[in-house]
């Protein structure tokens, strides 16, 4: 089948939120979704922005029932390690089932390995849900690493309540910029 | 004990590759470190900064042994969440042996939730290793949930050889 994969437009926010809660619900955390298509235009197509994302597109005579040509998107961000330097991170990567099998996730995850690659990244990092064998196998077959297996890599989150929380706290320091 | 948490500058950068090996040898990790200051400089403080840093430094009268006065710091960059948008990532938090016990750390961590509460990030992101118990009776402490556990994330990574080979064959664009 043939597709395409490019960067995402402002004008795809719509269809890349579509795909997120398509994602949301594979991953049975569809009530964890609390922004819409906006926060994403808003977030990743002016002037700050804090990710950035390829979608993979396929020709009009193979859109979706409902008309869509958007059937994936891959949404990235930059980081850093203070042992190796540049870290690109894939924080998400996705294929509407009906588009698996013909080797879109694979080419959009490659993509982000070569942009990585310009920016000098060394890295390529992102995060897996345990019970995912099928995705696990795939990013294994591939090279991957699991971190937390291997070394003892445990992700920890502060949530909105407990974050607010900790910055009212920093007025009891003294604190000056440089 | 008095100190300050500042913003660090490019002059920080040797600084904060000291604790940056310190660390790591703490986390028992050191042959993994394979940059210097000079990267920091570049990829802190250059045109295209890729992360941020906060520094806690102690006055003159207080500095170690060897003369330091930065005795702390906390590396940031900003991230997303497709559920819950914005969010912001501590990449690490140190603080050296002797300056422990006297709230750095906590006020280090403090000023990066500040940050993020500042920018509207609804999430405060990090990683811990599962031995270190110290560190995650601290977070946990603080309100932190182990996601690993209770949801189930696998950190993984592709490096080196096999990102290479996944470059080497990605489409045009």
């Amino acid at each position: 089948m043939n597709f395409t994969i490019r960067h995402a437009r402002s004008c795809d926010c719509e269809h890349i939120m579509r795909l997120i809660m398509e994602l949301a619900v594979y991953e049975n955390m569809s009530e964890q979704v609390k922004i819409t298509s906006k926060e994403l235009e808003r977030d990743g197509f002016s002037n700050h922005t804090f990710f950035k994302c390829l979608v993979a597109e396929v020709p009009e005579e193979h859109q979706t029932k409902e008309g869509h040509t958007i059937v994936g998107y891959c949404l990235y961000f930059y980081t850093y390690s203070t042992w190796e330097g540049c870290v690109i991170y894939m924080e998400d990567l996705y294929v509407m089932p009906e588009f698996r099998g013909n080797g879109i996730g694979k080419a959009m995850m490659c993509r982000i390995a070569q942009i990585g690659r310009q920016s000098e990244c060394v890295r390529l990092q992102f995060s897996v849900l345990n019970w995912n064998k099928p995705s696990i196998e795939f990013y294994k077959s591939h090279g991957a690493l699991d971190l937390t297996e291997k070394e003892g890599w445990h992700a920890m989150r502060f949530e909105v309540a407990a974050m607010e929380k900790l910055a009212q706290m920093t007025g009891a320091t003294e604190h000056k910029n440089s | 004990m008095k100190y300050t948490i500042r913003h660090a500058g490019p002059q920080d950068c040797r600084e904060i590759m000291r604790l940056i090996v310190e660390l790591s040898v703490y986390e028992k990790l050191e042959e993994q470190v394979n940059i210097t200051h000079k990267e920091l400089e570049v990829d802190g403080f250059g045109e295209n900064p890729f992360f941020k840093c906060l520094v806690a430094e102690v006055p003159e009268d207080k500095r170690t042994k060897e003369g330091h006065t930065v005795v702390g710091y906390s590396m940031y960059y900003f991230a997303y969440s497709p559920w819950k948008g914005r969010s912001i990532c501590m990449e690490v938090l140190y603080v050296m042996p002797d300056f422990r016990g006297q709230g750095i750390g906590k006020a280090l961590m403090c000023g990066i939730a500040k940050i993020g509460w500042d920018n509207k990030c609804t999430r405060l992101q990090f990683v811990v290793l599962d031995w270190n118990k110290p560190s995650i009776d601290f977070y946990k402490s603080h309100g932190a949930q182990n996601v690993t556990e209770k949801e189930g994330w696998q950190e993984m990574r592709i490096d080196d050889n096999a990102m290479e080979k996944l470059a080497q064959m990605a489409p045009k664009i």
